[in-house]
């Protein structure tokens, strides 16, 4: 059926059921879709079954989400009187309370087994194309940055799945459900991250070390490889894990500001000591561009901070760092000469 | 929060709350005032503490709304602009939100919803697919019964926009139950 109909179809019915409407309005956009329908059989059909559908809508089924809430609210209304809220106050609970989960969840991973029967599970792909950044929302309300370039996969029960397991490619940032009857887990290349309700930057570049970097919460990270986990480095807020590739080895180290690593959602950019290569690669996803370059700058390498600014900015300060030339021609950047310092 | 709009409170010869009515005010205005709260702050955790707030400040204020529903839109929405003034950080203009939000597949028709022949339970778990605007005006006009003039003062958009999401809405409806007509009956 198409708009217009439908727009009439809405208009009948709200007026219908609205006690102040008059009769003869009523009879009118009646007729109206009576003329629209004529002789039709298929076109009356589909009128019914348009109404049938207004009907069956009239009422949302209640599936229990309001009381998982509404508890919430009861806990702070039985504790002492409440004070205006302020978001900042809340999240060191939100922590305190990840973290203990974490740590249950933890003491009972080893029982729970792999129930999910995987021939059945229908994956669904969500990708960021480059220059863009994605906020998703899974069907279990985890909430999901994608940066640019990046891809995750998630089955379509994730809601109701044992253990809920998604898949990335690329980088994004996560903001997980509590849920500590089932824990979530993040395969990408070469690692697993497992845990229950918390925040934190997954980094997994094919070709590059992946990093998991914690703002909230608890977090374990195991090296993955076919499918056999390593034993687990468990993290804390500000704390990061590096695998190393040519190592395999998990490395942990403290950060002064684990935002830092969350940075490119505001569409920043951070570089420390950062090869050339992946400097490059990172341009080109974040602008949607393709750079060509002469020679390689291979053993280059670039500490620098860009706000979210225009390429033109950024190609400014890396070809006064190594005395290149660069033209922009729509979407792709040819780089001439250069130099390491 | 919330002082300053109290338009639709009661105040004094409001009947006094229960427990129970607070609760039943809740189960009823959760499901579309959740989904405002996170259109409008685009964070989970924090749409839910702004849902809390309100709520709180109602029962503790104790008296029978008498407009309840357009109060809570308005409480919430005003939250969510105090919020939005507080917090410092700007999220990175997301992408469009048709992409950015509509997370399920389309084209893969939700067998499991299907055999399960309760036709309400599989309309709304139609509903839930649709892209998070669409779906807040759905709710918001079938469920909460909102005027399209109503919805788009809340959502800050025009009326044409919440015609034409609402008829995209049905549209989407249609096309599915004709597609599993089989299964569907």
């Amino acid at each position: 059926m198409d708009q217009e109909t439908w727009k009439l179809v809405l208009e009948y019915l709200a007026v219908k059921e609205n006690a102040r409407s008059s009769k003869a309005e009523i009879a009118m956009l009646k007729q109206k879709l009576y003329d629209w329908a004529g002789n039709d059989r298929a076109r009356m059909e589909q009128l019914e079954e348009a109404i049938s559908l207004w009907e069956n809508t009239a009422e949302l089924p209640d599936d229990g989400s309001w009381k998982e809430s509404f508890a919430t609210i009861k806990q702070q209304l039985d504790k002492t009187p409440v004070k205006k809220l302020k978001i900042a106050k809340w999240w060191p609970a939100a922590i305190a309370a990840a973290v203990i989960g974490a740590l249950l969840f933890f003491v009972n991973y080893d029982k729970t087994p792999w129930a999910n029967n995987q021939n059945t599970i229908i994956w669904t792909t969500k990708t960021a194309q480059p220059g863009k950044i994605v906020d998703i929302m899974l069907p279990d309300s985890s909430e999901i940055w994608l940066n640019s370039g990046s891809s995750i996969s998630f089955p379509q029960n994730l809601k109701h799945a044992d253990i809920r397991t998604v898949k990335l490619n690329g980088e994004a940032f996560f903001k997980v459900k509590r849920d500590p009857a089932h824990p979530f887990i993040v395969k990408s290349e070469n690692i697993q991250t497992m845990v229950l309700g918390t925040s934190f930057n997954i980094n997994a570049w094919k070709g590059y070390s992946p990093q998991v970097t914690v703002l909230t919460g608890k977090v374990a990270v195991s090296r993955d490889s076919a499918g056999v986990q390593s034993a687990a480095v468990h993290l804390l807020p500000n704390q990061k894990v590096v695998y190393d590739i040519k190592t395999a080895r998990l490395m942990r180290e403290n950060v002064d500001d684990a935002k830092i690593a969350i940075d490119w959602r505001t569409g920043k950019m951070n570089f420390d000591q950062t090869p050339m290569e992946e400097v490059f690669q990172t341009i080109s996803r974040k602008y949607a561009i393709k750079i060509i370059s002469d020679q390689s700058f291979k053993s280059c390498q670039l500490t620098a901070k860009f706000d979210n600014v225009a390429i033109n900015e950024v190609m400014k300060t890396i070809s006064l760092t190594f005395d290149i030339q660069y033209t922009i021609n729509k979407q792709t950047i040819y780089i001439k000469g250069g130099k390491c310092n | 929060m919330g002082e300053n709009n109290i338009a639709g409170f009661n105040d004094s010869k409001g009947k006094k709350f229960d427990e129970k009515a607070f609760a039943d005010l809740y189960r009823r205005m959760y499901p579309t005032l959740k989904k405002y709260a996170i259109y409008l702050v685009k964070d989970i955790e924090n749409a839910q503490l702004i849902l809390n707030d309100v709520f709180i400040s109602i029962w503790k204020n104790g008296t029978i709304i008498s407009n309840e529903k357009a109060y809570l839109f308005r409480a919430i929405k005003n939250a969510a602009t105090n919020y939005q003034k507080m917090s410092k950080v700007n999220i990175w203009p997301i992408d469009s939100e048709e992409e950015a939000t509509e997370i399920i597949d389309l084209k893969e028709t939700p067998a499991q919803a299907f055999q399960n022949k309760d036709r309400n339970r599989v309309l709304y778990s139609l509903i839930d697919q649709m892209p998070e605007r669409r779906r807040l005006i759905f709710y918001m006009y079938r469920i909460d019964g909102f005027s399209y003039k109503e919805i788009a003062a809340l959502l800050d958009i025009s009326v044409r926009t919440v015609e034409d999401h609402l008829v995209k809405g049905f549209q989407f409806l249609q096309q599915k139950v004709l597609q599993n007509r089989s299964e569907f009956r």
